[in-house]
């Protein structure tokens, strides 16, 4: 019977280990080997293939003082986010209550609300240079028939990064689906009582629907901050042949460090980059963590 | 008395007629609203498909319309993308390295989450904690010696950098979700089947994964969205025209070095060539998906 239990415990042991063995393999070789490679190219000069000299910390100083490039980078990455992210959530927010509303045909405007999301980058890519071109762009035709002052969108540095802005708002039907899978988590009895108490619809909306989605806003917040930061292929094509914009005015972090690695063949230099993104996104996600007091976990799922 | 027995239907279907009114007019702003916003997210891809079919004259005359004429009609954007270029050989180039991930992932992914889930051995929270934690780690900081490790063990001639890592899993967030839905599949049929002898294997092939068949599917859907429009992997790693899958060809082409799809109509069948496999699998499955079922069941 003992030998029969304790048979069985260590074929567990096997077994757990054997089943699980791929992921950590993967996590081994993919993410915890390359991370401490990355680390170590930061302090060398390296050209991925012979040449390894160790500079120190001189990648690092050259980030924040030589290059003149990477306050443009950083401050671009910076606007984009700190622009996209928030009106991602609303407009996601709202079109997703929009989109809950009890109406024959709902299901339709659904699928027409979350197409863009699926139509992939590079094809979004190309049909924005054409959509926001200054002449042949049908939104500068639609500018020419409201009067609005004559467009130019991607063409000049002061106008590209709100065009690329603009962009985004196609692709906020992808928030919408996240959140209308936490609206069917709040409890419908709640709604009841609170429409038997007289309450209208922001009433409803304020005091339920908002505090109790509250976790899934949160969650939403954490993983696009830290997506937007290293976002890469819109940006790329929006930016035209140098991945840059007009006079750098849509030169994106991760685009920088594509350029250092794979353009210029500075492998430490854009690794260092990179160390520099990833403390940036460390701290940003401890910050939120930290301030997180307005997030409401209810009992059972929390 | 007989005043009141007169007035009161009449008064009621007053009120009634009113509140009716004011329902239908709530109704009419609702749908107003609706379509409003279903027009302005979904003109850009109209349009999109209808300039792919215009002629290159018919497009660079102003004003811009928005459908061809009989005249304007043409297909000489589509003509340039498979009989002047290679189209057709990006598309199979795509589907394979998809093909590959959308096999291996569910597949690996299903092992580690059942270990995960059904199986209690010393190193499960901690490999477990070691899979979360790679989710902090962003991809900017592991590509560059990721692609210096492949290149050192000569990958970098072909596709084997965009599907051997499918083979560990594919990543935290799949094994995750699949971990989650796991852990709500009942262990009695387990406990039953290793009663009646059967291994641990036979437990996750004939037991656990005929129930993940909604999780399993949403996966791999993922893992199709992920790989078809993956962009940064292949612009890295594929080097030899011959491989290009369609992100790349078509940013080589409309935006980079290359430039042979000049003419806004064919850039256009372009894109919509791309998209149009997604816009398939996503009008297949529309309804699982944008109703939320799917995420509901993975948050059981």
């Amino acid at each position: 019977m003992q030998n029969a239990r304790l048979k069985r415990k260590l074929m567990n042991e096997l077994g757990g280990y054997l089943f699980t063995l791929p992921v950590l393999l993967g996590v081994l070789i993919f993410t915890y080997y390359p991370a401490v490679q990355s680390l170590i190219y930061s302090f060398f000069e390296y050209d991925g293939f012979v040449q390894m000299n160790p500079v120190g910390f001189r990648n690092f100083i050259r980030i924040f003082t030589l290059d003149r490039e990477t306050g443009t980078v950083f401050l671009n990455t910076f606007v984009y986010a700190v622009i996209t992210v928030p009106l991602g959530l609303v407009l996601g927010y709202s079109l997703a209550l929009l989109a809950n509303t009890r109406i024959r045909g709902i299901s339709a405007f659904r699928v027409l609300f979350y197409l863009p999301v699926i139509i992939p980058g590079v094809s979004a890519g190309i049909l924005w240079r054409d959509l926001f071109d200054p002449t042949f762009g049908i939104m500068a035709q639609i500018f020419r028939i409201l009067g609005l002052p004559e467009p130019t969108f991607f063409a000049e540095a002061s106008t590209s990064m709100a065009t690329l802005v603009w962009t985004t708002t196609w692709s906020m039907g992808g928030g919408m689906v996240i959140w209308l899978a936490a609206f069917k988590n709040i409890p419908a009895a709640l709604y009841e009582s609170a429409r038997l108490d007289g309450a209208g619809y922001f009433r409803q909306l304020f005091s339920i629907t908002i505090p109790l989605s509250t976790p899934m806003i949160f969650y939403n917040l954490v993983t696009s901050v830290i997506g937007t930061l290293q976002i890469f292929s819109t940006m790329i094509i929006a930016g035209g042949t140098s991945g840059r914009g007009v006079d750098n005015s849509l030169y994106f972090i991760a685009v920088k460090i594509y350029n250092e690695a794979f353009t210029r063949g500075s492998m430490g230099y854009a690794s260092a980059l990179a160390w520099v993104l990833f403390a940036i996104i460390a701290v940003l996600t401890v910050v939120m963590f930290m301030s997180n007091r307005w997030v409401q976990y209810s009992e059972d799922n929390g | 008395m007989t005043q009141t027995v007169k007035t009161g239907p009449a008064a009621a279907a007053a009120i009634h007629k009113k509140a009716r009114r004011k329902v239908l007019l709530k109704r009419a702003l609702i749908y107003a609203g609706l379509s409003l916003v279903a027009v302005y997210l979904v003109f850009p891809y109209v349009f999109m498909l209808s300039r792919s079919f215009m002629s290159e004259r018919y497009i660079s005359n102003l004003p811009i319309k928005f459908f061809p004429n009989a005249e304007g009609f043409s297909l000489e954007g589509y003509r340039v993308l498979f009989v002047e270029n290679n189209y057709f050989q990006y598309l199979f180039n795509t589907v394979k390295i998809m093909a590959i991930n959308i096999v291996a992932v569910p597949i690996a992914a299903s092992l580690c989450a059942y270990g995960f889930a059904k199986v209690r051995f010393s190193g499960n929270k901690i490999i477990f904690a070691m899979m979360m934690s790679t989710l902090m780690i962003p991809g900017t900081v592991t590509q560059v010696p990721l692609y210096v490790l492949f290149s050192d063990l000569g990958w970098t001639q072909d596709i084997r950098p965009l599907v051997i890592p499918a083979l560990f899993g594919g990543g935290a967030i799949n094994i995750f979700l699949l971990v989650q839905f796991m852990r709500n599949v009942p262990n009695e049929l387990e406990n039953a089947a290793r009663i009646d002898g059967a291994n641990m294997f036979q437990r996750y092939l004939f037991i656990t994964i005929p129930l993940c068949g909604p999780i399993l599917l949403y996966v791999a859907v993922n893992v199709f969205s992920g790989t078809w429009s993956d962009f940064y992997g292949p612009l890295i790693y594929l080097k030899s025209e011959d491989a290009y899958t369609l992100a790349v060809a078509i940013y080589y082409d409309c935006v980079g070095p290359r430039a042979d799809l000049n003419a806004i109509n064919t850039q256009m069948a372009a894109g919509v060539f791309m998209s149009f496999l997604p816009a398939v699998v996503f009008l297949v499955y529309q309804r699982k998906l944008v109703d939320g079922i799917m995420i509901g069941a993975i948050k059981g």
